[in-house]
């Protein structure tokens, strides 16, 4: 039954301007890095065609403008969205000091049906930049307190990571459309969940 | 020979015009008056040039007045020999011509009309010299010519009523020829000068073997405009006959007859045609306007703009049958058409530079006076290398910039010596110091300091006032305050003085250190800093001299506005430049004074500047504004009697009289009336002010809604515009950045100016033109339209779209649906207009403040 019929995850990536939402995208679509700084305008995205545990789903990653000055535009793709990234930059405190006002301003916008069950995912990207600035502890400990965000440390620039940040980013859009959708819920992927925290944490150490 | 007549006629009414001129206003000596001389020695020159037998081009009529060697002996002896005393008053271009001095001086020393007489009198050498269709061969002529020169020499201008008044009526074909050139008189360079150049042209044919070709040519040249005119030819039998009448003149050399048939009542009648079709396409499009449906909802008010949109082709058609009030009063000025000074202008031409490219510059009035003043606290080298000297445009100010830049330069290097001069006297003093005197000293050096602090509190206002005398604020320049920068001196400051390496060098080696030594090969590579392209390389005295005061450090070079000029403004004032204090004979004079006239500003007149003028001029009361004036033209400042401020016209846009020559009457639409009274119509506006509206036409200058609250309500079109405009200021940010709307994208920069779409609220006086001929609306209509489907269907379009936080609908709105949407100004989110009251604040901004708040109290 899990390949009756095609899933869309629908996943939004958010974060400050220049922490790397669109590299990670990249990388993780089309496995390419560039270097060179261009800010995104408003809203595109990229599908991907990936397996879940033995479901073909198709991701729809909507990359966004971090910058503010793209206020003419509104935020109407939030709405129907299966998981929601959360990207800041391990070299810049403001970015992680702000996760909470996009987390904030997404659960509004979006009006998911059940706001604190909502998936995000927090990405510290940049990890191969020295000096670090905010400590894999601290984001840890953030992740916690939302009630336990999956947390994982990349590098787009280097794909550290970045695939396994975003299988787990759909599994968890999966989750949450299946647990929406309110049909089957034998999937163990609840369970690893869960568990997600582990490869987070190696990554971390991996990193230091 | 008609066409004879005619040059007769115009030759002599010239002369008639000139001595009636000299003579209106009863002065003793008529040559006082300013270029009376000239004009008249202009006018009879032509006269005896006229028809002369000669091997020159241009005719020399020396053979005839060596007449008088054996009519007059006696008085002919010192006629060519030119006394040294006497050649300085003759004017340069006449030196070498020996007959025009003859002339000139008889027409002086009022012995002309005798030597005319005498000249006149013996007819076998008179048609010896001349051709018999020679002016003074016509003994009506030459007979009126000499009671012209008898009333100037008697000083009596009733005599001039002794001249026979058939000699100015125009019997046969020559008639509408002569109304030809009256009409043109007052549209100065069109119909009359293609005549003139004829005329011309003809001269240089030998008249007597081509005289077949001249008077084709000079049909040609009347028919002339109407062979650029096709829709005339293709569609007007009449037209067509006169074509047949050029064909025929071809072959039969005699065409009176047939030149009679060009008559302006015929015409009149193309004209109709022309105005009737003409106004056939321009209804058309307006018929077509459809109510176009678009799937986004009710986007920026279609009924309106339905209504409106007939409403407003009526206003079109009646402007359309108002507008050619100026053509339709007279045939002629279909011809204006297609010249380039007529009233109406060519749009479609693009000028070199627009208005907001170089702010007006380029256009230049007669003169142009303008030096930049350094501002308080310029260093010397920011202020000479500033670009507003390059900015000199014309090559008057190039001239005044130099020697400006010179006096800078030398009294920089004045001041630098002195102050030196100064300190080694200080530093003598101070060696054979006992530690009282240093003390002393020492405070002395301190309360100098302190004054020199106070004094530069005081004096700043009036050191950066600006001594130009300006156009708009006050006609009479004399109130401006003079300017300070000379009182401010800095000699108070020696003590600052600090020696670095560059005046030890000085010392050292003095000021004769060779050119080469100071001029670094990176100096030569280089240019000056902010000088532009040719306007001061290295290589040029002015670059050698920056380059000298370059070795200086800025802290040893005065400032600019401390710079003690050599002759400052007050010991030379304006007044002292010379401006003719007599008047030109005419107003309407002719083109030898344009040379004389070309003056910096003074105190009586400023040349006109380069103004936006946002308001319409009230009523001009002539008497009144020409006094203000000083009577004289606001373009050259030529002065006028009162008596003749009446041929003075007024410029609508800068509210000014004008001289004939400064003022075309070149008709041009009034940016202030089209703002306070959506007034379309052209006025009669100077060759500046033209040059400078047709410069500023395409371009974006005017907030319109901030010049006049009101103009909304003066146009339902441009109510429709300003929506559309608004829409489209919205749409663009989604558009221009959506990856499948290049087309769109591409369509916009093709059809649509920047601004139009940036800046919803600025308008140029073309887009008001266009509003008011309808074209703009339709226009943005179609791309509203256009961009309004895309944004509909696209996904990235509707994904970037706003939903209503208030109400939470699943709706997607847009900013651009202004009846049902409204957009917070400060965050950009968007609410549904039902859902938003005015008094609650904005949601998204209330979380922005929130946030903002937690954050600082965090921190």
């Amino acid at each position: 039954m899990a390949h009756r019929k095609k899933v869309l995850l629908k996943v939004i990536i958010l974060g400050d301007s220049s922490v790397g939402k669109t590299s990670l995208m990249n990388q993780y679509v089309n496995r390419k890095f560039s270097n060179q700084y261009k800010a995104t305008i408003g809203a595109d995205f990229l599908t991907k065609e990936v397996t879940v545990d033995d479901k073909n789903v198709t991701m729809q990653i909507w990359d966004t403008a971090g910058q503010e000055r793209f206020q003419s535009l509104g935020v109407a793709f939030y709405r129907g969205a299966d998981c929601c990234v959360l990207v800041f930059d391990v070299t810049a405190p403001n970015t992680f000091k702000s996760l909470d006002s996009w987390r904030d301003e997404f659960l509004i916008q979006a009006s998911p049906r059940e706001p604190e069950n909502f998936p995000f995912v927090l990405l510290g990207n940049k990890v191969d930049l020295e000096p670090r600035a905010v400590s894999a502890k601290r984001a840890q400990l953030w992740c916690q307190s939302k009630n336990n965000i999956p947390y994982f440390e990349t590098s787009a620039k280097e794909g550290l990571n970045v695939e396994q940040a975003f299988l787990q980013i759909a599994k968890n859009a999966l989750a949450q459309q299946n647990s929406a959708v309110d049909l089957y819920n034998e999937f163990p992927d609840q369970i690893k969940l869960t568990n997600t925290q582990k490869p987070s944490g190696g990554g971390d150490s991996c990193a230091c | 020979m008609p066409e004879y007549t005619v040059k007769h006629q115009q030759l002599l009414f010239d002369l008639k015009n000139t001595v009636e001129s000299l003579l209106v206003t009863q002065v003793a000596n008529v040559w006082s008056i300013y270029g009376g001389l000239s004009r008249l020695h202009n006018s009879l020159e032509k006269i005896f040039k006229h028809g002369v037998k000669s091997q020159e081009e241009d005719g020399d009529y020396l053979n005839f007045i060596q007449g008088l060697e054996w009519l007059q002996p006696e008085h002919s002896k010192s006629y060519f020999s030119v006394d040294c005393e006497y050649e300085s008053y003759i004017p340069h271009h006449l030196k070498n011509d020996k007959s025009s001095i003859w002339l000139y001086r008889s027409i002086e020393n009022h012995s002309l009309s005798q030597k005319l007489s005498w000249l006149l009198s013996d007819k076998t050498h008179l048609l010896a010299c001349y051709q018999s269709y020679a002016f003074l061969c016509q003994d009506s002529y030459a007979e009126a010519t000499i009671v012209c020169l008898r009333a100037i020499e008697h000083n009596q201008v009733s005599l001039i009523s002794e001249i026979n008044p058939n000699l100015f009526v125009i019997k046969s074909p020559g008639r509408e020829y002569h109304k030809v050139h009256r009409r043109c008189s007052s549209f100065p360079d069109n119909h009359s000068k293609i005549i003139w150049d004829n005329k011309k042209r003809s001269k240089s044919f030998d008249f007597n073997k081509s005289n077949k070709k001249v008077i084709k040519e000079s049909v040609l040249g009347k028919l002339k405009p109407w062979n650029s005119l096709p829709l005339l030819i293709n569609d007007n039998i009449k037209l067509k006959d006169l074509y047949r009448v050029n064909s025929v003149s071809k072959t039969t050399p005699s065409t009176p007859v047939h030149t009679k048939k060009i008559s302006p009542s015929m015409i009149k009648v193309d004209y109709s045609i022309l105005q009737a079709k003409a106004k056939k396409p321009i209804k058309r499009p307006l018929k077509k306007i459809k109510h176009v449906l678009i799937n986004n909802q009710d986007i920026i008010e279609h009924k309106q703009t339905l209504s409106s949109s007939q409403s407003s082709g009526n206003v079109d058609i009646t402007l359309k049958e108002k507008s050619p009030v100026h053509l339709a009063t007279s045939p002629l000025s279909i011809v204006d058409g297609f010249l380039p000074l007529a009233g109406e202008k060519d749009y479609r031409k693009k000028p070199k530079k627009s208005f907001i490219e170089d702010g007006g510059m380029s256009v230049l009035p007669m003169a142009t006076g303008f030096f930049p003043r350094p501002t308080k606290g310029q260093t010397l080298t920011s202020f000479l290398t500033s670009s507003q000297f390059s900015r000199a445009n014309a090559e008057l100010d190039r001239e005044n910039a130099h020697f400006k830049i010179s006096e800078a330069i030398i009294s920089a290097m004045e001041q630098i010596k002195c102050k030196k001069d100064l300190k080694l006297v200080d530093e003598n003093e101070m060696d054979d110091s006992d530690p009282e005197i240093f003390d002393l000293k020492q405070r002395i050096r301190l309360r100098r300091r302190q004054k020199m602090v106070e004094k530069s509190r005081f004096v700043p206002g009036s050191v950066l006032s600006d001594g130009r005398t300006d156009t708009t604020t006050s006609v009479s320049p004399n109130s401006t305050t003079p300017d300070s920068l000379s009182d401010y001196s800095s000699s108070d400051d020696v003590d600052d003085y600090e020696i670095d390496q560059a005046s030890n060098l000085i010392e050292n080696s003095g000021l004769s250190m060779s050119m080469a030594s100071l001029y670094s090969e990176a100096d030569l590579s280089k240019r000056p800093r902010g000088a532009p392209d040719g306007a001061s390389d290295v290589l040029s005295a002015e670059g050698v001299a920056l380059s000298l005061i370059s070795k200086f450090s800025a802290k040893q070079l005065p400032r600019a506005s401390e710079l003690e000029w050599l002759v400052s403004e007050q010991d030379a004032p304006q007044a002292l430049l010379p401006m003719p204090k007599s008047w030109p004979i005419s107003p309407d004079d002719g083109p030898q004074s344009s040379s004389t006239t070309p003056l910096r500003g003074t105190q009586e007149w400023a040349p006109p500047r380069p103004q936006i003028i946002f308001t319409k001029h009230t009523a001009p009361s002539r008497k009144d504004l020409m006094h203000k004036q000083n009577y004289r033209c606001a373009g050259c400042s030529m002065k006028v009697a009162p008596q003749y401020a009446s041929r003075f016209r007024y410029c609508d846009y800068l509210g000014r009289y004008f001289c004939t020559q400064c003022h075309t009457n070149q008709l041009a639409l009034i940016p202030g009336r089209i703002l306070q009274k959506w007034d379309f119509t052209r006025y009669p506006v100077s060759t500046f002010s033209y040059r400078l509206l047709e410069q500023m036409f395409a371009d974006p200058l005017f907030r319109i809604f901030e010049l006049n609250k009101n103009i909304l309500k003066l146009s339902k079109n441009l109510q429709i515009c300003r929506k559309l405009r608004l829409g489209l200021f919205y749409l663009k940010d989604f558009v221009f950045t959506c990856k499948y709307a290049e087309t769109i994208q591409e369509r916009f920069e093709q059809e649509l100016k920047f601004y139009l779409l940036n800046d919803p609220e600025v308008y140029s006086i073309e887009d008001l033109v266009h509003i008011k001929s309808g074209e703009l609306k339709n226009k943005l209509k179609l791309l509203v339209e256009l961009c309004c489907r895309h944004t509909s269907e696209c996904k990235i379009c509707t994904a970037r779209g706003f939903i209503c936080e208030i109400c939470n609908s699943e709706e997607i709105i847009f900013p651009w649906q202004m009846r049902i949407v409204r957009r917070c100004s400060k965050c950009g989110s968007c609410y549904h207009s039902k859902c938003w009251k005015a008094e609650v604040d904005c949601l998204k901004c209330e979380r922005i403040t929130k946030r903002k708040q937690s954050l600082d109290s965090r921190s």
